[in-house]
């Protein structure tokens, strides 16, 4: 009796799981017949230790893509993938072309149930909450350079800013808001070499946290 | 016994100068680090045109070649404004800290790139 009960609940567990599983494999599969993989990968820890390693990179590194985007902003990006960076990847001459490889709907789902799927044990979650914070706009308008760097909507939509670091318009749908202030907090694990500055002991992490709220508001 | 020594001494040396020089030529290439962080905002030759200086970025990044801006400043200065960023200097926020990027090393070597760059030595002091 024991014995079938727990058979039963095997089987029960093993069917539920199972579309969701079947999703992330046909994902996975499709993104090495696809050929993502020559300009992405996905396993981590950060490979890259020097400049050199970033340059060499075709395309910005997923392993942590669950941890990193919102699934649906994800699955509708991989069917219609306009310019997130307005430079070339890893071009400061180059504007981006906006070529990236398009995918169909059903291949998209899978693509993003998989992609969901590989997660950084280093973003906490419920830390932060998008708000129209007013010390996290001080913040990244006036106080630090993150403007220089980022483009963002201004007064009136009108799109402003930097062009060197990805558009930063519309990362309230984009990004996880918990992932922004880890990205902030523990650069050395998401991105040891990179040209955006980093801020561990200019920005307290309370003022991380302002800041992060104030980007994740953003339409 | 002497001999020995001195055999010793200049294999010591000459091992000590070998590993020093390559090891300096590979830490820092003062060029590549200048193109990665820098030239987004100075451009890639350092005249203050990097592809971040749109119509709207409110104040222009300093152009490094020019002789009689650059001159105004020490080396020291320079060490000061790139370490702790422009606030540092009475200068705008736009100019970003980069004591917690990049080392020490590698901001004295970008203070002889901008000096090569503005062909000048810049005030004393
Ligand atoms: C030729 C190289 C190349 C190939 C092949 C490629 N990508 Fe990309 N990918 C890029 C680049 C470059 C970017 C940055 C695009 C931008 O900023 O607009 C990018 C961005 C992305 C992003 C957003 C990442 C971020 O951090 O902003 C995702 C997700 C992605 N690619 C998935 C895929 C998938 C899935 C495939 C296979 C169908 C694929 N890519 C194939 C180069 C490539
Ligand atoms: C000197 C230019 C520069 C400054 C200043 C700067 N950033 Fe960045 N930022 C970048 C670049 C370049 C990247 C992309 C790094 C990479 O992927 O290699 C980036 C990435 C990011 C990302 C991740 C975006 C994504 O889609 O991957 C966020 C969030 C961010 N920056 C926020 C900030 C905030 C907040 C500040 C101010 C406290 C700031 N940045 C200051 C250049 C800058
Ligand atoms: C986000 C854009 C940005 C980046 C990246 C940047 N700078 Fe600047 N820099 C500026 C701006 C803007 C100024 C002018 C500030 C002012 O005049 O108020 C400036 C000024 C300077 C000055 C002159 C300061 C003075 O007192 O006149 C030096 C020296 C300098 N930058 C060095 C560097 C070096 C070296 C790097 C790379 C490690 C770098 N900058 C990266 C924006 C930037």
């Amino acid at each position: 009796m024991k014995l079938t009960s727990a058979l039963l609940l095997a089987l029960a567990l093993t069917l539920w799981s199972l579309p969701g599983h079947a999703d992330t494999a046909a994902g996975e599969a499709a993104f090495t017949a696809n050929d993502c993989t020559a300009c992405h990968y996905t396993d981590g820890p950060a490979k890259e230790k020097t400049i050199d390693d970033q340059l060499a990179k075709k395309g910005p590194e997923l392993w942590y893509a669950g941890s990193k985007f919102q699934r649906e902003w994800l699955e509708a990006w991989l069917q219609d993938p306009a310019p997130i960076r307005q430079m070339k990847f890893n071009s400061v001459t180059e504007f981006n072309a906006g070529d990236h490889p398009k995918l169909a709907a059903g291949d998209a789902a899978n693509m993003a149930d998989y992609l969901m799927s590989l997660t950084s044990d280093a973003v906490e979650a419920g830390v932060v909450k998008p708000k129209k914070n007013a010390k996290g706009r001080l913040i990244f308008t006036k106080k630090m350079p993150c403007s220089g760097c980022h483009q963002y909507e201004g007064r009136k939509k009108k799109l402003v800013g930097g062009r060197s670091g990805p558009s930063l318009v519309g990362a309230g749908m984009r990004l996880n808001p918990d992932w922004i202030y880890a990205y902030l907090l523990k650069p050395e694990i998401f991105k040891p070499v990179k040209a955006m500055p980093v801020f561990i002991g200019l920005l307290s992490e309370k003022d991380m946290k302002n800041v992060a709220s104030y980007v994740a508001n953003f339409k | 016994m002497m001999m020995k020594f001195t055999i010793l001494a200049a294999f010591v040396f000459s091992f000590a100068l070998a590993t020093g020089s390559s090891g300096q030529a590979q830490e820092i290439e003062v060029e590549k680090v200048f193109k990665f962080y820098c030239a987004q905002c100075h451009g890639v030759s350092g005249k203050g045109d990097g592809p971040n200086v749109t119509e709207d970025f409110p104040v222009s990044p300093r152009n490094f070649t020019n002789a009689a801006e650059m001159n105004k400043l020490t080396n020291a200065d320079i060490k000061n404004v790139v370490m702790d960023g422009g606030p540092s200097m009475s200068k705008s926020p736009m100019m970003p800290p980069w004591s917690k990027t990049l080392s020490e090393a590698e901001v004295d070597a970008l203070i002889g790139h901008l000096r090569v760059l503005c062909n000048c030595k810049g005030k004393e002091g």
